[in-house]
């Protein structure tokens, strides 16, 4: 493998990704930070570099309804959306995830209105938290383009067969040009097999898809999509063993950055793990006992690997950039189900911050790690704190 | 859990009999008496003809909490005659319950369908509904028939609900219900008795394992094996000698179920057919007659 590094935007780097996998299909409607992922296909379509049906649709419902089609009979398929664009889709999330269509799609994360807001945050995909779809989030550039590589692969798998978001900040990692290893077509080729369905429509092979469940079928539906989204785990484990071996770079449901042998544990999601590394090393540097977390695989949950990873700690701080209006942030909402079941439960304190493209710098998660270690200290953790707001 | 003095009614019908009605205007009397009931339907997708259920719960002391189908009921009731040998209407029926048909047959007859400890009541309400209601929508009638064998509500009350819901012709809706009340036959069935041995449709329900990827089904062309003649409350007789062969016949059935016998004549295919009558309309010589099932 030839690996050359290059300076390029995160978009774009997702847009040769998408070439790489030699998709056939490309539907998508341009949507704020999303937009030059799909310029940059439609670009490659129209010069010839790309040999694929794009699709300028009239809305992201017709997006992703255009993949899911694709999807059935038997094309590779991908979109990319942001914001109010995936919210849209949902009708039509639920349904490629039913019929176990495995349409691969980024979502730059961007905040969901209202105030109207085009900046980064992960409104847009927690609410598209239970759709059935595999959520994987990427930190960076690189990442970004690796993992869309990846879901290619998972969501392909005859044991997978489940459409696949790759996760990507909203223009802190979308447009940013950053530098990073491509790979060539041929290990590409190499490492992504042609796309199969089982079921494809196939008119000499007629099937249903789709079809209507009484009370006495719809249980059984819905076991068999949620055991075959929990079952994913495995070929997702493997796939990432098989890229990392290929490329170097592996990947982990829960990744660690200097959280071993510390008091307190921040958990991130998305680029702003990158932020709190450097506080974290400043940290550290100054003799504090604190590590850093970061939530990759977000669906299928992976409980084993998180309570591996933080049930050693005394205290965890967790950051989400999403707001549950009314009730308890999702990121941190999942974590305290996850201890439950614990003897010795670590302490939980929930932050939400970062809204609508809000920067949390280095210094800032000092303070933030301060604020959630005052807050334990002060035995009330039972309160979501909002951080950065101005009061 | 269900409380001791509940009475529980599982009504047997088809889409459009007015199963549904019957049930409601049950529970509005009931209600009406200062009893606690209520009424719903078997909920899902209703097509005319297809068998449904209706169900009831009235208790004279308690308000009750249960929302789930009755699968124990004191008494059953019939509406549509063909059901009977399509349905087990009996299932779950509780001993010492009632079985109330609508039906021409007599209750010699239908008693050698059942066994069990139960009550039977057979009225004819289908004659009645077409005599004074000069339609065969059975639900008014078919409630005569509940008043007089259980007493689970009364008439007065029951002629107060039909005011409000048919308003100038509720009275022949009474009339027909008083009919049936006077001309319903009771007698009882035992578990010792000659009964005919039928065996109804057991639907094979996977297992979640089972279910193919994304719940494709694989069996195309599978709604051949549906039996949407199930659904016929009535079948077309054609009449050969009036018969012209023109088959105006079968190119307006909706089913596509008739067709030219080698002879030249035309039938429908049982299996399919639903018993809507389009053909027997559409026939330029009127050879065709519907006739009700038995």
């Amino acid at each position: 493998m030839i690996a050359k590094r290059i300076g390029i935007e995160s978009s774009l780097a997702v847009a040769e990704a998408v070439r790489l996998a030699n998709v056939d299909v490309i539907a998508a409607y341009p949507i704020t930070p999303q937009t030059h992922i799909v310029e940059g296909l439609a670009e490659m379509v129209a010069n010839g570099h790309l040999d694929a049906e794009y699709i300028p649709v009239e809305s992201e419902h017709s997006a992703m309804s255009s993949c899911l089609g694709a999807s059935a009979v038997g094309a590779r398929a991908f979109t990319a959306t942001a914001s109010q664009g995936l919210i849209l889709m949902h009708e039509v999330l639920l349904v490629a995830a039913s019929l176990r269509l495995p349409v691969v799609m980024a979502v730059t994360n961007r905040a969901l209105s209202g105030p109207l807001n085009i900046w980064g945050d992960h409104s847009d995909v927690m609410i598209a938290r239970d759709v059935g779809w595999i959520q994987i989030f990427a930190e960076n550039g690189q990442q970004a383009f690796d993992q869309t590589l990846c879901a290619f692969r998972i969501a392909e798998h005859q044991d997978v067969l489940l459409p696949t978001i790759i996760n990507i900040d909203g223009f802190h990692v979308s447009h940013v040009i950053e530098p990073m290893y491509f790979l060539d077509q041929k290990t590409v080729d190499e490492f992504l097999p042609p796309y199969r369905h089982p079921y494809a429509l196939d008119p000499d092979k007629p099937v249903t898809m789709g079809g209507f469940a009484m009370p006495n079928l719809y249980t059984e539906g819905r076991k068999s999509l949620d055991t075959a989204l929990r079952q994913s785990k495995k070929v997702i484990l493997d796939t990432w063993k098989q890229y990392g071996d290929i490329t170097g770079r592996y990947y982990k449901p829960i990744e660690k950055y200097q959280a071993e042998n510390v008091d307190t544990l921040l958990v991130t999601v998305g680029s702003y793990s990158e932020n709190a590394m450097d506080a974290i090393d400043k940290m550290q540097a100054e003799g504090k006992k604190v590590g850093l977390v970061s939530v990759r695989l977000w669906r299928p949950f992976p409980y084993k690997e998180l309570i591996e990873a933080i049930s050693g700690a005394a205290n965890i701080i967790v950051l989400d950039r999403a707001i549950s209006l009314g009730g308890p942030a999702p990121v941190c909402s999942e974590i305290r189900a996850a201890l439950y079941s614990l003897k010795d439960r670590p302490q939980v304190v929930s932050i939400v911050g970062g809204l609508g493209g809000r920067d949390i710098s280095p210094a800032d998660f000092e303070k933030l790690i301060a604020t959630g270690l005052d807050k334990i200290k002060s035995g009330d953790t039972a309160e979501t704190i909002m951080f950065g707001v101005r009061e | 859990m269900k409380r001791e003095d509940t009475i529980e009614i599982r009504w047997h019908g088809r889409g459009g009999q007015g199963a549904v009605t019957s049930a409601e205007l049950t529970a509005l009397s009931a209600i009406h008496e200062n009893k606690f009931a209520q009424a719903f339907p078997s909920f899902g997708p209703e097509r005319r003809g297809a068998p449904v259920l209706a169900f009831n719960r009235i208790s004279a002391e308690h308000a009750i909490r249960v929302r789930s189908s009755v699968i124990k009921p004191d008494i059953v009731v019939v509406l549509d005659p063909g059901l009977v040998t399509l349905i087990n209407v009996v299932d779950g029926l509780k001993p010492g319950g009632w079985l109330i048909v609508n039906s021409t047959r007599s209750i010699d007859d239908l008693q050698s369908e059942f066994s069990g400890d139960w009550k039977l009541a057979v009225v004819d309400a289908s004659s009645i509904a077409r005599e004074l209601l000069r339609v065969n929508i059975v639900n008014t009638t078919m409630l005569g028939a509940l008043i007089k064998t259980t007493g689970v509500i009364k008439i007065d009350s029951l002629k107060e609900q039909l005011e409000v819901k048919f308003g100038a012709r509720a009275k022949a809706n009474l009339e027909a219900c008083r009919k049936a009340f006077d001309t319903t036959v009771i007698s009882s069935i035992t578990t010792g008795g000659q009964k005919k041995v039928r065996t109804f449709a057991v639907e094979n329900l996977a297992k979640w394992s089972e279910l193919p990827v994304g719940c494709v089904v694989t069996d195309v062309g599978n709604t051949k094996q549906f039996c949407t003649g199930d659904w016929k409350a009535q079948h077309p007789v054609w009449n050969d000698s009036k018969c012209i062969k023109c088959g105006i016949c079968s190119l307006f059935c909706p089913e596509f179920c008739i067709s030219q016998q080698k002879d030249g004549y035309f039938r429908a295919n049982e299996f399919y057919c639903k018993g809507c009558g389009i053909c027997a309309q559409e026939c330029w010589t009127q050879s065709i007659t519907m006739v009700e099932e038995a």
